[in-house]
């Protein structure tokens, strides 16, 4: 008998008022030629046709060795096995979980019932944000903070009821506590459906390929201006302020748009890698380099900045430009303002304790090392490890090893053959409390 | 993977040549009629059929009679009606003869995942996601339980006036004309399976940490039984309340309840399966047991009363095995598989 291929599922989450059931109706009106079956906890509020809408209570049933871990879904296992019988299968499973709902249980029902996992994959979970509420929220439950964590995508929505610097300031704040998810922001649940579905959020090169350096540390700037030039040169000047020197990165040809932040911010992390080049006072600041400025003289201080085109450009500034009182004058010393402005959070300005963290390392792992180690990480800390995923050279195996987990669940097998890609492994953990060293230095230990 | 049989037991086996059929979808449950005159088969798309027992010849096909499909079916002792239950949250009542829906019932809003007609015939239970409500032969509501504080997975009547629930964490046990509960058996674990012992003292369940859990109801002492490999949703007790049948992996594990059994003591093994048991059958005489897995695979064994046994009998399916049900004279053995193939062995 062949085996069938297996049924994707997401799983919609996120507060009571996040916007859940609008997006839900959205997936479902919008043409996109799948049968979906909607799995639905919050009761009669989707109505459209052309979806088989299923409504089930949500039964979360706990084993008898009183393991989280294995807390499951019990009326998913039942209703998807039933659903599974038609011959006229869907092609999508869709599960809305309530507002309250750990996430944890509706994710494990995938890993641990048999029948299940045969003919269902976990594509991915969805979690909408309301952003007026959700630092309150963040602030009174786990259950908002673990549906926070263990998301593939986080749907920022109702971004019209909160201010530019509120939202990034929040953004912020989400992506420390998951760095593997990618964030979306929107106003009435408003999002493309392939921002929801198939997302193929298990595959960890997936989320490499959207932003290459999410396995380094978060932004090492503060702020973004962007103002646009036309040829000439211009002068920027800081007053004192809490640090000594600062660091900047000046991008040309910046875009406007949020992609266009983003993309340059990608980038200026790496040239916040390289080592700063000294710029003193009266001096012109190259651009696209590290440089750092010394401002330990009294009073302004002044810097050049020289275009020979009409172009945009993008400072990305160590610092925000309040702090030093950052400003950019022409040669007639008129100042310019920038025309969109942006603000980064460092990491460590909020202290969640759910967090994430990476291990990035060359070279082959010994297997058996790597099941000890795991096995002891999962069985003393699973309970906190929300979600992991990655990927493992090991040795004597041609293939690339992938993995992810959830709790202390795992799953993996090899992958596609490494060729002449160098060898190497990445591993994202998502979870409360994780003590980064010592997990860093267990994984090194694997390393042959 | 088909099972094959050792040169020691006989090359076809106890299986010979019967009849097969097809219906339209997955087929999800069945039953023969009292003397075996006829085999009542229902798929997953909502279809209902029946054969004649012997040549398998189609006596009727009705399609679509629940929306959503059928969960379960039962049929009524006296072998002329039998109720099917399905995801439009109703169950009908239907003559066998005909094929006729003679009464439909509206249970409730969600699906009907389980029918049980009393042994005498006089009730017909059904459960509705938390709740359980009995039913006159007329199809007019004698009782309903209050809600269960989980949806209910089984049923089973312990006797005539006495139904049986099982659901997350709890067993009760329901007198059904004073409509009062009378008995509890609790344990932490999501129950997936039950089956009661034809003597009515013991409770056996499946559970989803792959274990079976059992009760002896007069004592109210509890066992368990774990380290299966897979949730034992299989479970079948012999006639004589000797063997307990559970599956929960390749292999059938066989508890004996002889003497002090089935504590302390080892369970027959049964080997032969290749992949995850689905369901169990015992004949009514003479400890054979029928089982069916995943690929399609069906053996009948011959057991011992200490619970260990030995292949008879092979075959294989289209499709994973879903049900087995003897013929009431076990002269007969039909198989309904996921890709709706109905097929019946003389033995």
């Amino acid at each position: 008998m062949n085996t069938p291929q297996r049924v994707p599922v997401s799983i919609l989450t996120g507060f009571l008022g996040s916007g859940k059931t609008t997006l839900l109706n959205r997936i479902l009106s919008e043409e996109h030629g799948k049968r979906i079956a909607v799995i639905e906890n919050e009761y009669g509020e989707v109505g459209i046709d052309q979806a088989l809408v299923i409504d089930a209570d949500e039964e979360v049933f706990e084993m008898s060795n009183g393991c989280i871990c294995c807390t499951v879904r019990g009326d998913l296992i039942r209703v998807l096995g039933n659903l599974m019988k038609r011959r006229d299968k869907f092609d999508y499973v869709l599960v809305e979980t309530t507002g309250l709902a750990d996430p944890g249980p509706v994710a494990q029902t995938f890993f641990m019932d048999d029948e299940i996992r045969a003919e269902f994959s976990l594509d991915g979970i969805v979690t909408l944000v309301d952003a007026a509420h959700i630092e309150q929220q963040l602030g009174r439950s786990d259950e908002s903070t673990e549906q926070v964590a263990f998301a593939d995508v986080l749907v920022l929505n109702k971004t019209d009821l909160v201010n530019d610097e509120a939202l990034d300031r929040l953004e912020a704040r989400l992506r420390d506590m998951n760095r593997m998810a990618r964030v979306v922001r929107t106003e009435r649940a408003n999002v493309p459906v392939d921002t929801v579905l198939n997302l193929g959020a298990f595959d960890l090169d997936q989320v490499l390929e959207r932003r290459p350096t999410f396995l380094e540390p978060e932004y090492p700037f503060e702020w973004t201006g962007v103002h646009a030039l036309d040829a000439g040169r211009y002068e920027l000047s800081l007053a004192d302020g809490p640090d000594p020197a600062m660091s900047l990165v000046v991008v040309s040809g910046q875009g406007t748009d949020d992609a266009a932040l983003r993309e340059s911010a990608e980038w200026c992390v790496r040239r916040y890698a390289e080592p700063a080049e000294f710029v003193r006072p009266g001096e012109n600041i190259p651009v696209g380099k590290h440089v750092n400025l010394p401002l330990d003289s009294p009073g302004r201080k002044s810097f050049f900045l020289e275009v020979d085109t009409q172009v945009r450009v993008g400072l990305y500034t160590q610092h925000t430009a309040e702090e030093f009182d950052l400003q950019l004058m022409n040669a007639e010393g008129a100042p310019i303002r920038p025309e969109v402005e942006r603000t980064w959070v460092a990491q460590h300005e909020h202290d969640d304790e759910v967090g994430s963290m990476a291990i990035e390392l060359d070279g082959d792992v010994d297997p058996e090392k790597l099941n000890a180690w795991l096995g002891e990480l999962l069985r003393e800390r699973g309970v906190d490890i929300f979600r992991m995923k990655g990927f493992i050279s090991l040795a004597g195996e041609s293939r690339r090893f992938v993995f992810q987990g959830v709790h202390m669940l795992f799953d993996g097998q090899p992958d596609r053959p490494w060729g002449d890609t160098p060898r190497r492994n990445q591993l994202v953990f998502i979870g409360r409390n994780l003590d980064r060293e010592s997990m860093q230095q267990g994984f090194e230990a694997c390393l042959i | 993977m088909a099972v094959t049989l050792q040169n020691d037991d006989s090359p076809s086996g106890v299986l010979r040549r019967g009849w097969s059929a097809a219906v339209g979808d997955y087929a999800i449950a069945g039953g023969w009629t009292l003397h075996g005159e006829s085999l009542v088969v229902c798929d997953a798309a909502g279809g209902v059929y029946a054969f004649a027992g012997k040549s398998g010849a189609s006596a009727w096909a009705r399609q679509g009679a629940h929306d959503g499909g059928v969960l379960a079916m039962a049929i009524h002792p006296s072998g002329t009606a039998f109720a099917t239950a399905g995801q439009d949250g109703r169950v009908l009542l239907w003559s066998v003869a005909e094929g006729q829906v003679k009464q439909a019932i509206d249970v409730g809003s969600g699906w009907v995942e389980n029918v049980a007609w009393s042994p005498d015939g006089q009730w017909l239970a059904a459960s509705c996601s938390r709740q359980v409500r009995a039913y006159g032969a007329d199809g007019g509501e004698v009782w309903r339980s209050d809600d269960h504080p989980s949806t209910v997975s089984a049923i089973a009547w312990s006797s005539a006036g006495e139904l049986a629930t099982a659901c997350y964490c709890r067993v009760s046990f329901f007198d059904v004309s004073a409509g009062r509960l009378r008995q509890k058996l609790e344990w932490q674990g999501s129950l997936v399976s039950m089956v009661l012992s034809p003597d009515g003292d013991t409770v056996a369940c499946g559970s989803q940490d792959n274990s079976v859990h059992f009760w002896r109801r007069s004592t109210e002492e509890d066992s368990m039984m774990s380290g299966y490999p897979a949730k034992p949703s299989a479970l079948a007790f012999d006639d004589t309340a000797t063997l307990l049948a559970t599956g929960g992996g390749n292999e059938v594990t066989v508890w004996s309840f002889q003497g002090s059994g089935p504590e302390g003591t080892r369970p027959g093994v049964l080997k032969r399966h290749a992949q995850p048991v689905t369901t169990l059958a015992f004949a009514r005489r003479g400890m054979r047991l029928a089982s069916a897995a995943r690929d399609g695979a069906v053996v009948v064994w011959s057991l011992q009363r200490d619970g260990k046994g030995r292949p008879i009998g092979a075959a294989v399916l289209a499709g994973i095995g879903a049900k087995l049900y003897w013929r009431p004279d076990d002269r007969a053995l039909a198989a309904l598989d996921a890709r709706g193939g109905v097929t019946v062995w003389r033995i």
